[in-house]
């Protein structure tokens, strides 16, 4: 079998893709120094609620509107993921509690809150499972119209759906963010030294709140991206664990990317097409072997990123750690 | 002190939501000592209707509206009949092939179940070693073969002759290709088992049957149910070249995945029309009310239920959900009507010879003219795990 680069390079974009939000949502939350590993939790919730919005929407309108329902769908998703990064927020900022801890409840709460809210919802209706029509369905699986139909680069550019195309924008005002405005500065020097921030006259407690909340919500679009668009077109239907381990994946490609929005996009293109290659590059080893890549790709960052100790590519200095201004 | 109580409220929100989560599925289960287990009764009077409880083990839950929906179609079906009321019935959901499964089982034993069904192929295992703790209560699985050939009479195993439907897909298959002059078929696969190999090789051989030109690229996803990875592999199917695909796999999602390439796809489980109306050809089906109502009915009766149980097209057991006439080639309905006659009549059992083929252990099959694999005959799995020629495994 030939190997078909054009349909792996798509194919790697759009399994990318929910991995993109993931991280950039934990490179905002990490970068105001809170290490928050429940991004699987809070990807859950994103998707279920989402789904959710959508759900009730067209159950409820006569004649739903398809921007309508895709915007109360990204709504819902921002909302309850970022509200599942508030609980988290309150716990680690307000009493200090431990961020490891908090982080691995916030997933296992998230889980089950996605699965329980997922089966309660689908078992209450006739057909006993939560699906959205077909108008939204359309519109989370279509590319541009007009440009996508243009030859060679219309298919390589313009035909994914919405969601690649708003995670391209999130990176790019998240890069401009942190190095072209004095909020993004401000935000750095929280995570490095929150002393010195609050020193500086810099609202510690607020930027710490809102880098978690705003990055739990972009987590929670990833959870909506897997729920809507992974299952091209299936999309729409809630499938028991459908995140299946990506939100641990979108953390370990926050190292990957050394805490950079312009790498996470590099990054989430390498780990979409490793997650995708065994289709695509046969080569006749146990599919397990796949699987491992890009946690193998993710040590060889770390040992790289150790050895060249450049400034700008280590983590947050006061990542993980609470900020106590009386201990100052 | 205002935020510490915020803070536990929220604590204590995540704890409840969580006890809310882990209480769903786990059915009514209050707890009785095992000595005065409530048992089937070991005279052939059999259990009175009112008395009986069934358990269910899912591998998964009713809304994947594939493979545990069809399922509990099937345990409706048998409700139905018997006239059972919902408390009679105890479902457990997503029950995986660990050792939750030895926690589900003895839940249902301890709840009152006489019978207790199983859906999964990991299920088996511990299913074998609660029913040796437990000689009253009968415990059935699907898709298994430990039981079917054990010393233990309270074990049995059950499938369907599903390959035959497969076969009759395969049909639909081979005749839209060559509508299409597309000779490569895809296939999203689950895992290298028997039971799955058996079921596109029939796929394969119906298409072939109509389609000589017909070859066929098989990827597995290695998950029974995974929408994302079965969309991935279904587009990379379509993008090497697949004109028609199909699955052994819980999903619509090859289906959805085909329709928006424009390529064409046949079912499982469940009809997929509406999912993909402008791709899915027809879908091949079980219907397990026919073994629910069997095992159910034996148990009321008294008697004793089938140590391994096998039923087919000529049975119901398996059929085709309807064809999608719009998109269906010219004479696929006579064709397949005309093969399950056969079928049932004997002539064609799928795997006849000439047949070759090696399978993962390096065996050969060398099957002569008029010669024939007698899958589902001595037990109910399928055992057929051979690749033949114009079949590539892409791994």
């Amino acid at each position: 079998m030939s190997i078909n680069f054009m349909g792996m390079l798509m194919a790697a974009v759009l399994a990318g893709a929910p991995l993109l939000f993931g991280v950039l949502g934990e490179i905002l939350t990490e970068k105001s120094g809170n290490l928050n590993l429940g991004v699987e939790g809070m990807m859950f919730m994103g998707g279920v609620a989402g789904l959710a919005g959508s759900f009730y929407y067209e159950q409820s309108a006569a004649d739903p509107s398809a921007v309508v329902s895709a915007l109360l769908a990204m709504g819902c998703a921002f909302l309850c993921a970022a509200f599942g990064a508030f609980i988290y927020s309150v716990l680690t900022i307000t009493l200090r509690a431990n961020q490891n801890v908090t982080g691995l409840a916030l997933t296992i709460f998230g889980t089950g809150f996605g699965n329980f809210f997922g089966e309660a919802i689908g078992n209450s209706t006739a057909s006993h499972y939560m699906a959205v029509g077909d108008v939204t369905k359309a519109v989370f699986n279509s590319g541009i119209p007009v440009l996508r139909d243009l030859p060679v680069v219309g298919q390589l550019l313009f035909s994914y759906n919405f969601m690649v195309y708003l995670a391209l924008a999130v990176a790019g005002v998240m890069a401009w963010f942190f190095s072209r405005t004095r909020a993004g500065l401000n935000l750095h020097a929280v995570g490095e030294s929150p002393a010195t921030a609050d020193a500086a006259g810099i609202n510690v407690t607020r930027y710490k709140y809102l880098s978690t909340c705003l990055g739990g919500g972009i987590c929670g679009l990833g959870g909506l991206y897997v729920v809507m668009n992974s299952a091209s077109g299936v999309g729409g239907v809630w499938v028991y664990n459908c995140m299946n381990g990506k939100g641990w994946i979108a953390v370990a490609l926050v190292i990957f990317a050394t805490w950079s929005p312009a790498r996470a996009l590099l990054g989430s293109l390498v780990f979409g097409a490793l997650s995708i290659m065994r289709f695509y590059v046969p080569l006749g080893i146990p599919a397990q072997i796949y699987d491992i890549f890009p946690y193998i790709a993710t040590v060889m960052v770390l040992i790289a990123v150790s050895l060249r100790k450049k400034r700008e590519n280590q983590p947050p200095e006061s990542l993980g750690l609470a900020y106590f201004r009386e201990e100052r | 002190m205002k935020k510490r109580i915020f803070g536990m409220l929220l604590a204590g929100t995540m704890m409840l939501s969580l006890a809310a989560c882990g209480g769903s599925g786990s059915g009514s289960a209050t707890p009785s000592p095992s000595t005065s287990t409530p048992a089937a009764s070991e005279s052939p009077a059999g259990v009175s209707k009112d008395d009986l409880k069934v358990g269910v083990v899912l591998v998964g839950e009713e809304n994947d509206n594939g493979y545990n929906y069809n399922h509990v179609v099937g345990i409706k079906e048998m409700q139905e009949e018997y006239g059972l009321k919902d408390d009679q019935i105890i479902y457990k959901t997503n029950v995986h092939e660990d050792a939750g499964c030895d926690t589900a089982l003895r839940e249902l034993v301890e709840a009152g179940c006489q019978i207790i069904f199983c859906n999964s192929f990991g299920h088996e295992p511990y299913m074998v070693e609660v029913a040796a703790d437990y000689p009253n209560v009968q415990f059935c699985h699907a898709t298994g073969y430990i039981s079917a050939s054990d010393d233990k009479d309270n074990t049995h195993n059950y499938f369907t002759s599903i390959f035959q439907a497969r076969y009759l897909t395969g049909i639909a298959a081979g005749l839209k290709a060559k509508e299409i002059g597309n000779t490569k078929l895809g296939y999203v696969a689950a895992k290298p088992f028997a039971e799955v190999i058996s079921g596109y090789t029939a796929f394969y051989l119906g298409a072939k049957s109509v389609y000589p030109d017909a070859t066929m690229e098989v990827m597995y996803t290695n998950e029974w149910s995974d929408a994302t990875l079965e969309a991935q592999v279904a587009q990379a199917l379509i993008d090497d070249g697949c004109g028609v695909i199909s699955q052994h796999s819980d999903t619509t999602a090859p289906a959805t995945t085909a329709e928006s390439n424009g390529a064409f796809q046949v079912g499982y489980n469940a009809d997929m029309i509406s999912a993909a109306p402008h791709a899915s050809l027809v879908s091949a089906r079980v219907d397990w009310g026919v073994y629910y109502k069997y095992a159910v009915g034996c148990m009321i009766k008294g008697a004793a239920i089938a140590q391994d149980w096998c039923q087919g097209l000529k049975e119901g057991a398996v059929y085709l959900s309807p064809l999608n006439t719009d998109i269906a080639a010219p004479g696929t309905a006579d064709a397949i009507e005309d093969a399950k006659a056969k079928i049932i009549s004997g002539e064609i059992h799928v795997f006849d010879g000439p047949l070759t083929g090696t399978n993962a252990d390096g065996e050969a099959l060398d099957l002569k003219q008029g010669e024939y694999y007698h899958e589902s005959e001595e037990a109910s799995a399928p055992s057929f795990d051979y690749i033949i020629p114009g079949i590539t495994v892409v791994q």
